[in-house]
């Protein structure tokens, strides 16, 4: 898209070569010297670049070679900025402050324009103006209008590494957006008067003027609005070729600035308006995947854009022969435009204060003064104009190289540190709370109410009128079902949850150690006095593990419907790990990734057991129904991933029967904590099924059986407050009795979970990170401990587990590398609490030596067995990438 | 109470007032159950509920009201009263309290100083209401979540037999602690519709 406009090709070669390599060699300083960096904002280092590569072109070639083409601005850099600055607007803060932005950019402009050209001529008269600039009174004016603009790419460059608080940017950035129009307008409007020639302009041309004006602006707006209901619907239907999705967003936005540029109507405005009207819907329609990608795209766009444009500032100040300096002029414009520029915003903000509910500071006034930014927008007009026509133009663009260079370079310059003296409020680079959230949603309505019993109609009853109005017939139309469902307070628990979920993952999991799997469990210890003493006891004897007392087997509910329940649960806490990507290749489809699965799942899996720490004790159906599907999934791709499983030697321990005495219907949900007492009526130790290895030689995949008949209906807990509702303090007036489980009844069963969860964080690890500190817990960390859950990979009947089985013996360390394909660590041990816990406890707690085949004992539960045990991610690339070790036997702690 | 409204407010206030009342001298539920831009609005209840509230009324209030005169109906409005342009630093911090206290009040309908897991999903639930199709479970999966929140960040670590109660004033003050209140809970009373008035 850069096109350099070389007149001559003979040098153009060695020219582009200095080109690079000075280019290379200041990107490199850029980067070393962070500390630079931060003083000098990278528009004026930019625009420096400019300068110094235009000196040697200029040496080299006698002649200038490139240059700003307007025709390159206008179609191609400004509307990539104006492009992302629109869609990516904040739409809230920009309506919720248009009353300023309007003021600013319309009076604000207009007052800027016409003192500034008033001003020049009357300089020119007074004679501090050199004769040879021949200009009238017109020319000065016009000259005014194109100087006096803000610009939105200086502005943009400079304001968002100063990070001003919200208001101010919104201000200031949204001013220099909308003034462009009005700078436009003008410029247009007295070309044709400088065309006409001055003597011939009529009154009613003025007045065309002001109604061009009008036209421009308004007409703007409304194709770039039309262009987003456009963009909006068409993204409704793009669900089975999501590739096209920001290839459609690009489209759009760029045809309402074409088009709007056809009609001679403001291009700025209307581009800006389809990105804000439209990004509230597209960002709803399109995949995750179509949102980064438009959010990167249009960002490097940008940024691309961005530098270009300063690089050819600086690059067009070099070349004498374009300008002609005028002392007198230069310093009379900057005089001008600083002046009234301060003026200007001090008398808008005086009669914008008294409307406005936050009044504008002192502070922030002196701010937006000095935001003033001119730039290339101002520049790409100047060299647009005729010289035959405006005899001044040479001078003119001097001013304007003088005047943007000025601006950026000094104010740029400065900024930052006046920012930073004056203490203006900075803006906080913080994600709002699930809370903060809720609290900003019920506001609006508030606020909305009072007005209303207070009869106003003020700017929140507008509001609430047109989220209405959106709700009821926009969202209809422009949004897909699906998505219509969801309200957007609901979008944002989920972004939160995600966002954790992700946070919890990179930093290295080790947060799950079990002391941290202390949730603030809701249930009143007061309900289970035998088993609060197992737990003291447990605390007593350091073993810092925390029992889920809540996990009670209080229903001894029929064997059926706990067969049933038993493949909820294993259905619900499959945790299926990383797996190699199909080789499947299409242009227009994209197979759905793994990633976007998994992260799907820990989504999923955070959120549920955020719903269970506070024991609600109903299903989720429609997630029930994805969970087994899920499982359906598996199967299937276990036939289809044959090659990814081959690569290693697998363990696959499948549980068969074990699996049937996860019968409680509702409390197993909570499985993720480390012990789960539950009552001894069924039998006990049952024999281990034999765990399926997937050897290399055999390269068998082990045709894993259909999932079993699907499960009724989960059991008819919902709607109503079990039992365990009864416990929580809040529903103890309820009254039902808790159900009180003796100690005989009782069988704990440890579970280790730090073994799979650091497995799986392994495998989500793609840099080795060192062990994190304790960090301090976190109730939502811990709520994503049953990511690492013991999770049988698919529920086989016994023996139906085909490929090279063997019977696993105690050799079989429960440490060892388990691919993550079939990872599955089920140490379920089942011991009857009968003879005093005491003794029972003990092993537990030091070993888990099973009576029967089971792995050696695991550390004490602490963050040990999680450092030591995980796998560094190197490793564990290593090991899918590399070749599976010759002896499919040489599992054991060994290969850790 | 010393009434903040400025008294060119409170006559506009008073007008609306008796426009509300039918001209009584005393408002109640169904008033305001008749304002037609009101039907709409998710948390309803609560607002109106608000208006009955003695905690509103008085520091030490308690209990509820069946109907309002005049001045609490302006003193529940002085709530949101802009804060004016020289104020101390601890006006401010003053005037944010009583303004979360109000918020507070809102939600805490038992009025024992706790927002329950109950009472806040009951908030949610009614939040989402006007999106209609999302199911109570939705609702309540959020409250959840903001609830065990509000647990990490104003309690932090909790051992395995400890529960959360609820949000007590201070760890309300707590969560809301970035949030403006006093440059947001705020609607200029002057600048009135009169055709509204006069409908």
């Amino acid at each position: 898209m850069v096109e350099l406009c070389s007149s001559e090709e003979s040098d153009s070669d060695a020219v582009s070569l200095c080109f690079q390599s000075l280019f290379f060699v200041l990107a490199v300083l850029f980067h070393f010297s962070q500390r630079f960096t931060t003083v000098v904002p990278e528009s004026c280092m930019l625009i420096l670049l400019g300068l110094v590569l235009g000196g040697v072109v200029l040496i080299a070639n006698k002649k200038q070679l490139y240059q700003l083409e307007p025709s390159l601005f206008f179609l191609f850099l400004l509307p990539t900025i104006v492009g992302d600055a629109g869609y990516f607007m904040p739409a809230r803060l920009f309506f919720d402050n248009l009353g300023a932005i309007l003021t600013y950019a319309v009076v604000g402009t207009l007052w800027n324009a016409f003192c500034t050209g008033f001003s020049l001529y009357a300089a020119k008269l007074l004679g501090f103006i050199d004769e040879h600039v021949q200009a009238e009174m017109l020319d000065f004016l016009l000259f005014g209008a194109l100087i006096s603009a803000v610009d939105p790419v200086a502005v943009l460059a400079v304001f968002e590494e100063v990070h001003v608080n919200e208001t101010l940017f919104i201000i200031v950035f949204g001013e220099s957006l909308v003034n462009d129009a009005v700078t436009v307008v003008l410029y247009k409007v007295y070309i044709s008067f400088v065309e006409v020639g001055a003597e011939n302009v009529q009154t009613a041309d003025y007045f065309k003027g002001v109604a061009s004006f009008l036209i421009v602006s308004i007409g703007g707006t409304m194709v770039g609005l039309i262009f987003a209901v456009i963009l909006g619907f068409i993204t409704r239907f793009t669900k089975k070729v999501r590739i096209i999705e920001p290839l459609l967003v690009f489209l759009m936005v760029y045809l309402a600035y074409l088009t709007a540029e056809l009609f001679s109507l403001s291009a700025i405005l209307s581009m800006t308006f389809c990105g804000i009207g439209a990004n509230k819907y597209v960002e709803a329609n399109i995949s995750q995947k179509s949102r980064t990608t438009v959010k990167y795209t249009m960002k490097t766009l940008a940024s691309i854009a961005e530098t270009i444009i300063f690089i050819f500032l600086g690059i067009s100040a070099v070349d004498k022969s374009k300008w002609a300096w005028d002392t007198g002029l230069v310093s009379c414009t900057l005089v001008f435009i600083l002046i009234f520029r301060a003026v200007g915003v001090v008398g808008q903000t005086w009669v914008l204060n008294r409307f406005r509910l936050v009044p504008l500071e002192k502070i922030d006034q002196v701010v937006m003064s000095y935001g003033g930014l001119r730039g290339a927008v101002a520049f790409a007009l100047v060299v647009l104009l005729d010289g035959e026509q405006v005899k001044a133009k040479d001078y003119f663009v001097a001013t304007t190289i003088v005047v943007v260079f000025f601006t950026v370079m000094f104010q740029g310059l400065t900024i930052k540190p006046l920012v930073k003296w004056l203490k203006v409020p900075r803006a906080t680079n913080r994600k709002p709370t699930i809370n903060e959230e809720i609290h900003e949603r019920a506001f609006d309505h508030i606020l909305t109410a009072v007005e209303d019993i207070a009869g106003l109609q003020g700017y929140h009853h507008w509001r609430d009128k047109w989220e209405q109005f959106d709700k009821n017939y926009l969202s209809k139309l422009l949004l897909r079902k699906s998505v219509y469902r969801k309200s957007e307070l609901w979008e944002a628990y989920q972004k939160i949850n995600i966002r954790d979920a992700i946070s919890v993952i990179d930093q290295g999991g080790n947060v799950l150690t079990s002391a941290r799997l202390s949730l603030p469990s809701m249930a009143s210890r007061a309900s289970f006095p035998e088993v609060t003493n197992v737990t003291n006891y447990l605390r007593e004897n350091g073993s810092g593990v925390c029992l889920d007392l809540q996990v009670i087997d209080n229903i001894p509910g029929a064997k059926v419907e706990e067969d049933m329940e038993t493949h909820h649960v294993l259905a619900g806490n499959l945790y299926k790990p990383r797996r190699r990507y199909q080789s499947h290749y299409s242009r227009h489809f994209m197979p759905l990734g793994e990633q976007e699965r998994q992260d799907r799942e820990v989504f999923q899996r955070n959120m549920r057991s955020r719903m269970e720490t506070f024991k609600s004790t109903r299903y989720k159906r429609h997630k029930k129904e994805r969970s087994l599907k899920k499982v359906r999934r598996i199967s299937h791709r276990n036939k289809r991933d044959s090659l990814s499983l081959c690569s290693d030697p697998v363990v696959v321990p499948v549980e068969t029967e074990d699996k049937a005495e996860h019968s409680d219907p509702e409390k197993d949900e909570d499985v993720g904590i480390t012990f789960i007492a539950r009552k001894a009526e069924t039998p006990k130790q049952r024999p281990k099924s034999g765990k399926t290895s997937l050897s290399l030689e055999g390269c068998q995949i082990p045709l894993l059986p259909p999932p079993p008949p699907a499960p009724p209906s989960p059991p008819p807990a919902p709607s109503s407050p079990t039992s365990e509702d009864s416990h929580l303090p809040w529903k103890g007036s309820l009254g039902s009795p808790p159900p009180c489980v003796s100690l005989e009844a009782t069988k704990i069963i440890p579970v280790d979970l730090q073994q799979a969860w650091n497995q799986s964080i392994s495998s989500l690890e793609s840099i080795s990170s060192p062990p994190a500190p304790a960090e301090p817990i976190h109730p939502r960390v811990s709520a994503l401990s049953r990511l690492g859950g013991p999770r049988p990979a698919s529920y086989t009947p016994p023996g139906s587990a085909a490929g090279s089985t063997f019977s696993i013996g105690p050799q079989v360390s429960q440490g060892s590398f388990l691919f993550p394909d079939k990872k599955k660590e089920e140490e379920e041990e089942e011991e009857d609490v009968e003879g005093g816990v005491a003794a029972e406890m003990q092993p537990l707690m030091s070993s888990l030596k099973p009576p029967g085949p089971l792995p050696p004992p695991p550390p004490p539960p602490s963050s040990a067995p999680g450092s030591g045990r995980r796998r560094t991610p190197c490793v564990y690339l290593r090991s899918l990438v590399t070749s599976p070790p010759p002896e499919p036997h040489s599992r054991g702690p060994t290969q850790l | 109470m010393v009434s903040p409204v400025c008294s060119k407010q409170i006559g506009v206030l008073h007008k609306r007032f008796k426009q509300l009342s039918h001209n009584e001298e005393t408002l109640r539920r169904d008033h305001f159950n008749e304002i037609d831009d009101l039907a709409f609005n998710p948390i309803r209840a609560q607002i109106i509920e608000a208006f009955f509230d003695r905690r509103n009324f008085h520091q030490n209030g308690e209990g509820k009201v069946q109907e309002i005169g005049f001045e609490e109906f302006v003193v529940v409005m002085s709530h949101f009263r802009p804060p004016s342009a020289h104020m101390t630093e601890e006006q401010r911090g003053k005037t944010r309290r009583e303004k979360l206290r109000f918020l507070f009040n809102m939600h805490d309908t038992d009025n024992d100083g706790i927002i329950t897991l109950e009472e806040y999903r009951h908030v949610v639930e009614e939040l989402l209401s006007r999106s209609g199709t999302l199911e109570k479970e939705t609702a309540k999966c959020i409250a959840d979540a903001a609830m065990l929140e509000v647990a990490s960040i104003s309690v932090g670590h909790m051992e395995p037999d400890e529960f959360y109660e609820g949000i007590t004033f201070e760890h309300f003050l707590k969560l809301l602690e970035r949030f403006e209140i006093e440059s947001r809970m705020i609607i200029r009373f002057l600048n009135m519709d009169t055709t509204t008035l006069c409908k």
